[in-house]
């Protein structure tokens, strides 16, 4: 096994949709927020439009399709397009969803039929719709995609863990390839408690102040093309991951490695970034281009395989130069929890 | 398709409506006795209440976590003990923890959304408890472990993947024990949404009889210590993980593939895993949720993939626990497999013309070293386990 190769990305998020989008947020170091309803106020956040997704799917097919799947969808078909690989046989496909809350939307939609009309006018849409792997479930059927499927929801560990389903199936073999992605939306509800738990808005992320609770709710989809094989990884190549709990172990971290921090801007989080980190460990953070949401390691991936296919960093962050070093992802949750992928360039 | 080194399985815990342990569920199963009955714990509005199977245990004075994370707590303590594993013993290992759910990952509390709806400032406490509560990390913190860490929310399918997802954790050495199974409690919302699709049952669930009217909800967990041989070395194992297959069917969302097109293709992969065929396998704990659809398309897949196979439902004494399922029928099979016998399948009477396999009607001796536990799932996901025999 030579770890897993990236071949194809898709992203969609309140960047806009798609590679060049979210390298223009990168270059200009945030993607401006816009006001996000909910009951009774409004919060700053970075949500994401799937309008693009009728490029792959016909409308009618997407008609009961809720916008949690609809992300999975967009960020699935523009990976797989960005592969430009032969299609691999269904079979031998593996899809794994990364979430940290699921469709949330629909969760609470469902409960409104319950509320509205009583128990005997639950909606069986709804709640089919709101089963966690519903987005998975909608991928596989509209792709075709037959192999082992996977949803993992791990809160802020979800890309991280989700990452070691992909590793043991390609290096037992049992796919060719593993179409993976996290998954997360901010629903009016979540952004209600966030507002609740953070009283004072943020409209920016500033990553670095780890003592200063300055997140903003994002949402969205990065998806991956990963395969097993030794040839040629046009993004890179994830050679570790690894979960862990900092309070129980501190975490190895070396110091040789390019840091980028998950950081997003939550100050029960940030403080272990400062706690753990080698002192003279080289970071960078790139939230403020996709919010903050429980799946933000695999935009951080995403940032990883464009610096691996340009040999350097994003210009808005100096466009420093790669120069033979490895990357490292690095995302601490609640608890001091932690996960890291490290990336290599081929 | 590699044949992967089979892993031991040392350690079983199960909490459920049949019994408070493994051994007090098997004793229930092998007595032949249910008691499913409507919720204890909350009220529906339907006029027929529907029975369901729901644990006794209320864990009172726990209300920090998810009661979804407390049967978790309590399956895995079973299981650590069953293997002789103490906290402090397991302090110095790389522990990993593989769950599956449904309810202890979804963000549903009816009185906060309530609330929320009517423009009030509900208490955040539900919320919190939310967030404190995802049933792998729960049962990570509580023990202090720092390996991997998943909860599998792949529906019903969830705790049959999580084992066998943490098998291979421990083959690749990522971790040198595991716990890994299911957890899952019964929901308000749930039952909700299950007569909304209109595939819960009024009465007792009868999984494979011509009658059959659809399933009743359970609860609990099930959970399974893996260990790498390297960390087992001459301590004895109750079972071996022997295979290991998923598919999708990619057909509907709640509905399986009218063929069993996945089923068939995961039954295959464990059984090549496993290098096993039909002949081999002793007996099979089938998915079996006494829904139309359900049943009528495992047994047609049963009686092609594993013809003569003995098989029996157990969610006939424990209900349909969803996320908890795979997890406590793996370690029911374990057990039976252990026992070399398994009980009649509860609630089977009359076979349907339709079905060309039927479940046993008796207690039943079985021979073979090899026993499959499967779970179908919303999604179309399809998961099988091959168990083989242990060495003490």
């Amino acid at each position: 096994m030579n770890g897993m190769a990236i071949q194809g990305i898709g992203l969609v998020g309140g960047f806009g949709c798609g590679r060049d989008a979210f390298a223009a947020a990168l270059s200009s170091g945030a993607a401006p927020t816009r006001p996000a309803p909910f009951a009774g106020g409004e919060i700053p956040a970075l949500l994401a439009d799937t309008a693009p997704l009728t490029r792959f799917v016909d409308k009618r097919a997407l008609r009961r399709i809720d916008h949690f799947s609809r992300l999975a969808l967009l960020g699935a078909h523009l990976a797989l397009e960005d592969a430009g690989l032969p299609v691999p046989e269904r079979a031998r496909l593996g899809l794994i969803v990364a979430t940290g809350y699921g469709a949330t939307a629909t969760t609470f939609a469902f409960l409104d039929t319950v509320l509205d009309g009583g128990d005997a006018l639950a909606s069986p849409t709804h709640f089919s719709s709101s089963v966690h792997n519903a987005a998975a479930a909608h991928t596989a059927i509209l792709l075709g995609i037959t192999g082992p499927n996977l949803t993992v929801s791990q809160f802020e560990m979800s890309v991280p863990s989700a990452l070691f389903a992909a590793q043991g199936w390609l290096a037992e073999g049992r796919v060719d390839a593993v179409l993976f992605g996290g998954v997360d939306e901010a629903c009016a509800v979540l952004r209600y408690c966030w507002h609740r738990f953070f009283p004072e808005p943020s409209d920016v992320i500033r990553p670095f102040e780890f003592d200063r609770q300055s997140a903003v709710p994002g949402e969205g989809a990065a998806f991956f093309l990963l395969t097993g094989d030794s040839g040629k990884a046009r993004y890179g190549r994830i050679t570790e991951v690894r979960q862990g709990n900092a309070a129980v172990r501190p975490p190895l971290l070396d110091e040789a490695l390019l840091y980028l921090l998950g950081a997003d801007g939550h100050r029960e989080c940030g403080a272990s970034y400062h706690r753990y980190l080698p002192a003279s460990a080289r970071c960078a953070a790139y939230a403020p281009s996709y919010g903050s949401l429980p799946v933000g390691p695999a935009f951080d991936l995403v940032v990883a395989g464009l610096v691996c296919r340009d040999d350097r960093l994003p210009s808005g962050a100096g466009g420093e130069a790669l120069a033979g070093r490895e990357l490292c992802c690095l995302k601490f949750g609640r608890g001091e929890d932690y996960g890291v992928i490290r990336v290599a360039r081929d | 398709m590699k044949h992967p080194v089979p892993v031991a399985v040392t350690g079983l815990g199960c909490i459920c409506a049949a019994g408070k342990t493994l051994p007090e569920t098997l004793a229930a199963l092998f007595r032949g006795e249910r008691a499913p009955a409507p919720s204890r714990r909350f009220a529906t509005s339907y006029p027929t209440p529907f029975p369901v199977f729901e644990v006794t245990e209320d864990f009172a004075g726990r209300d920090d976590l998810l009661r979804t994370s407390l049967l978790a707590l309590a399956a895995a303590g079973e299981a650590l003990a069953d293997a002789g594993w103490s906290r402090e013993s397991l302090r110095p290992l790389r522990v990993g923890v593989c769950l599956g759910t449904t309810v202890g990952s979804a963000m549903n509390n009816e009185d906060f959304y309530r609330e929320y709806r009517q423009g009030q400032e509900p208490s955040l406490a539900p919320i919190r408890r939310f967030l404190h509560s995802n049933p792998a990390a729960s049962l990570a913190k509580e023990y202090s472990f720092d390996g991997p860490c998943q909860t599998v929310v792949n529906a019903c399918s969830s705790g049959s993947d999580a084992v066998g997802l943490a098998g291979a954790w421990i083959r690749a050495g990522i971790c040198d024990l595991a716990l890994a199974g299911g957890a899952d409690e019964l929901c308000r919302t749930t039952c909700n949404g299950f007569h909304a699709l209109m595939i819960a049952s009024d009465a007792p669930v009868t999984p494979f009889d011509r009658r059959r009217k659809g399933l009743n909800l359970g609860e609990g967990a099930g959970v399974l210590v893996l260990e790498s041989e390297a960390l087992r070395s001459s301590r004895p194992a109750r079972a071996f993980l022997r295979g290991y297959g998923a598919a999708c069917d990619a057909y509907h969302l709640t509905a399986p593939h009218p063929d069993g097109a996945g089923l068939k293709r995961a039954l295959r992969e464990a059984l090549t895993e496993a290098g096993a065929t039909a002949q081999n396998i002793a007996f099979v704990n089938a998915h079996g949720t006494g829904t139309v659809d359900n049943d009528r398309v495992e047994s047609r897949v049963l009686a092609e993939v594993l013809p003569n196979v003995p098989f029996l439902s157990t969610k006939g004494y424990t209900g349909h626990t969803l996320g908890a399922a795979g997890g406590i029928e793996a370690a029911l099979t374990v057990a039976c497999l252990e026992l070399g016998k398994i009980p009649a399948s509860i609630g089977f009477a009359e076979p349907d013309s339709e079905q060309r396999a039927v479940p046993v009607t008796r207690t039943t001796t079985v021979a073979g070293d090899l026993a499959i536990s499967q779970s179908l799932a919303f999604g179309g996901n399809n998961a099988v386990l091959v168990f083989g025999r242990g060495a003490r």
